[in-house]
């Protein structure tokens, strides 16, 4: 959405309708009245000057074509399903707690019901607690709007706790997808594999995370071969000359692995921290 | 409402100090002190009268409590030169400058504006590179020589203006607001205020760009352009509206500054101003005059950045509305 | 900040071994190097400076001698010519020479005042954001009364009492122009007080004027330069100003000093812009340069705008 940026191949489908380097006007129709965005930070996102009603009104008027007199109600009504008292639409955007300024960035997202949702790490500034009240919010809107929701996180446990479907992407490419119990009880990515050891989990002890060693590598440059590899503990010299195809199972579970038949083994030893160690 | 008066109180402070190194200033000029106010032309009895008015026989302290009590109420003396009573030179003269002054100011800061956002629009295009360099240009010039060079030019040259001066002499007017509305005045105004704007054009045009090009990477006119709100409305109701705050800023501290800059400009037009009159009373040694012009330009000053502050409070709901948490 | 230019020498000392004398000295004022608007402002600089050492090399005659012609004529405002390279003034004296003898009273009133500003400015910002509390409060409310004092106005009256030269205007604007400077140094230090080395110098028990002067002060001297090299403009238009209002000192010729011969002349009636043209055109370049410069350091501190 950066200016500078730009699609460079591929293909983004949406309603049946390919819109990867559709013209403006396509777009125009799509963007916030199907498609709507809630940012990571609704406060660099909402306009500091204006009450967030105001900000509401613009996209409601200008894009909804509601009258006037019918806005206040419809604000109103956003305000109570994301859990904002109503009263608070003439509060500046700095008048709000972290946890309430992403209620009303959900607010504005759903002001014209939209189809999809894409969430940019909606909760990652958010201290644990409200985290979770929103994501119980975002929930229980998804039920009851018949919304889809895209959250895009690096947050493994935000994933188990609110998504259907799961994608990972690594160095920008996907390396794994499939159901959310699938993927994170039995992933086949090595990749996935290492995550899922990173993340605290209440089965576990605690004091055992253990990271992957490395850094993710220039994507101006990247590596030959599988992407992850340089940094994969169960790497062969095959990986680093080939680029494993994405093979999905009969489940609709995908992964990106020459050794995907292997999975079962390999996640027995990427239990061991020793095999991640640098 | 707290901080307003907190403010104002720090403005008055200000004020004081000021006017208190004023005070200092005139009397460690070498000579005699009492030669701020009295004139040696004035016979004996006219000079006891006036050191008694203004307490001059008395102790130094005194005579500062004096001066600071008259100041507060816009009695400075009376003019050497003149013979009458500084406050009423100072009024005489102030109508000119505050007309100058601000006819250039909002002429530069609309246009500097208007210019500025359609830079940062147009960035990295041929237009930039040909405007910025400019105006850079116009800001390195004194005022007073580009007022020598259009005067030179557009008054002596082609003979489109008066060479100076306010209004053509023998002219009589009703009163001052028919006088300043008067199309004679406004001739005589033209050059001398278009050699102020083309000088505070600058600020607000490259202040406004860079704030523009600032918000425009701003994450809430990239969820603007997401929402898909006009361009208008992004340009206008965000992009602008945020990066007008520090302009506004600039423009109340402008105004101050350029009544007192402006001392320059209205010497070249010989534009009868609070300026002018300043240097002509320094020059003659008409301290009573001198001080009271000082005081009264540093007062627009101090009153002006007090304004901006206030401005920027009432501008920036960050500030005029505190967080509510 | 300065962690660019520190980060980014040996790299460039390495690729480019031969560094010319004016990569030297952008060097060790910490521009960027090869930033043309940065390289045009120091070779401005470069050419005035020049001209003012060599000034009386250069000038063809004294600046105030009255010229006459062969046959005993003043030379009253005569035209350009081989001989008179910018014409002569009403009373017969060498427009160009004065023209080169005031690059001089320019470069000096420019440089000390830039320093003083900037040395002031960076102290008073340094102290004021290192240590803060009453020192923080009582400096800015100084700061706030120099705001206070009309500029030209007060260096007008300063010249009256105390006498017209050049250092009473350096003076006023020492006394003046500090706080720009000053406030911008002062957030600067509240940040970098924040950092992580600072903390590590506290904690490694370094008194608070060693960190300030071996940790904080080295991370701001590149605005201490951007400051610096904007108020060298400031105090040559000051300088002008003052000189064309009456109370430069009488006996300099300086830009401004001909500017105000020019004016009280009546040369603008008689149209001599080969008079009072080439002076304002001098002030501009020396101004520009400046702002260049200056230019220079803002795409150093803030390298956001660059893209």
């Amino acid at each position: 959405m950066s200016r500078s940026a730009r699609v460079a191949g591929g293909s983004i489908r949406f309603e049946g309708k390919e819109i990867a380097g559709a013209p403006p006007s396509v777009m125009q129709e799509i963007l916030w009245r199907r498609m709507a965005f809630v940012p990571q930070s609704a406060m660099n996102a909402l306009d500091p000057v204006y009450r967030v009603g105001k900000q509401i009104e613009e996209v409601l008027v200008h894009r909804g074509n509601y009258r006037r007199e019918d806005v206040p109600k419809r604000i109103a009504e956003l305000f109570e399903m994301v859990g904002l008292n109503p009263k608070r639409q003439n509060d500046y955007p700095h008048q709000f707690s972290g946890g309430m300024r992403q209620r009303v960035g959900i607010a504005l997202a759903l002001a014209l019901n939209p189809a999809l949702m894409i969430a940019d790490e909606p909760v990652t500034a958010l201290d644990v607690i409200v985290q979770r009240q929103v994501l119980d919010t975002l929930k229980d809107l998804q039920r009851r709007l018949n919304l889809s929701v895209i959250i895009v996180t690096h947050d493994i446990s935000v994933v188990a706790y609110v998504c259907d479907r799961v994608v990972v992407m690594y160095a920008g490419e996907v390396v794994e997808s499939g159901k959310v119990k699938d993927v994170l009880e039995q992933p086949v990515h090595p990749y996935t594999m290492g995550l899922t050891n990173a993340f605290p989990d209440l089965g576990r002890a605690a004091g055992t995370l253990v990271p992957i060693a490395g850094s993710p590598p220039d994507l101006r440059d990247p590596p030959p071969g599988c992407r992850f590899a340089p940094r994969c503990p169960f790497a062969e010299p095959r990986c680093a000359q080939t680029s494993p195809p994405l093979v999905t199972d009969e489940k609709g579970h995908a992964a990106a692995c020459l050794r995907a038949n292997e999975a079962p083994m390999l996640r027995e030893q990427a239990r061991d921290p020793a095999r991640w160690a640098a | 409402m707290k901080s307003v008066l907190s403010r104002f109180a720090q403005m008055l402070f200000v004020l004081w100090v000021v006017a208190t190194i004023l005070f200092l200033m005139f009397r460690l000029m070498p000579g005699d002190p009492t030669a701020a106010y009295i004139d040696t032309t004035f016979t004996e009895e006219q000079q006891q009268q006036l050191r008694a008015a203004f307490g001059l026989d008395q102790p130094l302290w005194k005579q500062y409590f004096i001066f600071i009590a008259n100041a507060a109420q816009g009695e400075f003396g009376e003019s050497f030169h003149h013979r009458k009573p500084v406050i009423d030179l100072l009024m005489e003269v102030l109508p000119n400058t505050l007309v100058l002054t601000l006819s250039s100011i909002i002429v530069a800061y609309i246009f500097g504006v208007l210019v500025g956002s359609w830079l940062a629009w147009n960035r990295g295009t041929r237009a930039e590179a040909i405007v910025v360099p400019t105006v850079l240009t116009l800001r390195a010039a004194p005022e007073f020589w580009l007022g020598m060079v259009l005067l030179a030019t557009f008054g002596f040259g082609l003979g489109w203006f008066p060479s100076g001066g306010a209004n053509s002499a023998g002219a009589a007017y009703g009163s001052e607001w028919s006088r300043i509305f008067s199309s004679d005045f406004l001739h005589h105004l033209f050059l001398p205020a278009l050699t102020l704007a083309l000088y505070l054009q600058g600020l607000p045009l490259l202040l406004m760009r860079s704030n523009m090009l600032d918000v425009m990477q701003e994450d809430f006119v990239m969820m603007a352009r997401m929402k898909g709100l006009p361009e208008w409305v992004i340009v206008l109701k965000h992009a602008a509206r945020n990066a007008l705050l520090p302009v506004m800023t600039a423009f109340a501290i402008g105004i101050g500054q350029s009544i007192g800059a402006n001392v320059v400009v209205e010497t070249v037009f010989s534009w009868p101003g609070l300026g002018r009159l300043l240097v002509a009373s320094v020059a003659a040694s008409d301290y009573p005059v001198a001080q009271g012009a000082f005081l009264l330009i540093a007062a627009v000053l101090v009153l002006m950045n007090f304004i901006a502050d206030l401005l920027y409070s009432v501008l920036d709901p960050r500030v005029s509305h505190g967080a509510r948490r | 900040m300065a962690h660019v230019a520190e980060a980014s020498a040996p790299e460039d000392a390495a690729a480019e071994p031969r560094v010319g004398a004016l990569g030297r000295i952008m060097r060790a004022l910490r521009l960027p190097r090869g930033d043309f608007f940065a390289t045009t402002g120091l070779i401005i600089y470069a050419v005035f400076l020049i001209t003012a050492l060599l000034a009386d090399v250069i000038r063809p005659h004294d600046p105030l001698e009255i010229l006459f012609s062969d046959d005993g004529q003043l030379l009253a405002n005569a035209p350009p010519s081989l001989t008179y390279p910018l014409g002569t003034t009403n009373l017969g004296r060498d427009i160009f020479s004065q023209l080169v003898v005031g690059t001089r009273a320019a470069l000096i009133v420019g440089v000390t005042a830039a320093i003083v500003v900037a040395a002031i400015g960076t102290l008073i910002g340094l102290i004021s954001g290192f240590f803060g509390g009453w020192i923080d409060n009582g400096l800015m409310r100084l700061a706030d009364v120099a705001l206070g004092i009309p500029f030209l106005p007060f260096t007008i009256v300063l010249s009256s009492f105390i006498g017209a030269s050049t250092w009473t205007i350096v003076m006023a604007i020492a006394l003046l122009l500090w706080p720009n400077t000053a406030r911008v140094i002062r957030s600067q230090v509240l940040t970098v007080r924040e950092r992580a080395f600072v903390e590590a110098a506290r904690v490694s028990g370094s008194s608070p004027w060693r960190i300030l002067f071996v940790h904080v002060a080295p991370n701001i001297l590149p605005l201490t330069f951007l400051y610096g090299s904007i108020a060298i403009g400031w105090a040559i238009l000051t300088e002008a100003s003052i000189s064309f209002l009456g109370f430069g000192p009488s006996d300099v010729v300086s830009w401004g000093y001909m500017l105000q011969d020019a004016y009280g002349s009546q040369a603008l009636s008689r149209g001599s812009f080969n008079w009072f043209v080439p002076p304002g055109v001098c002030i501009v370049l020396v101004v520009v340069a400046g702002f260049f410069v200056s230019r220079g350091y803002e795409e150093l501190l803030f390298p956001k705008l660059k893209d």
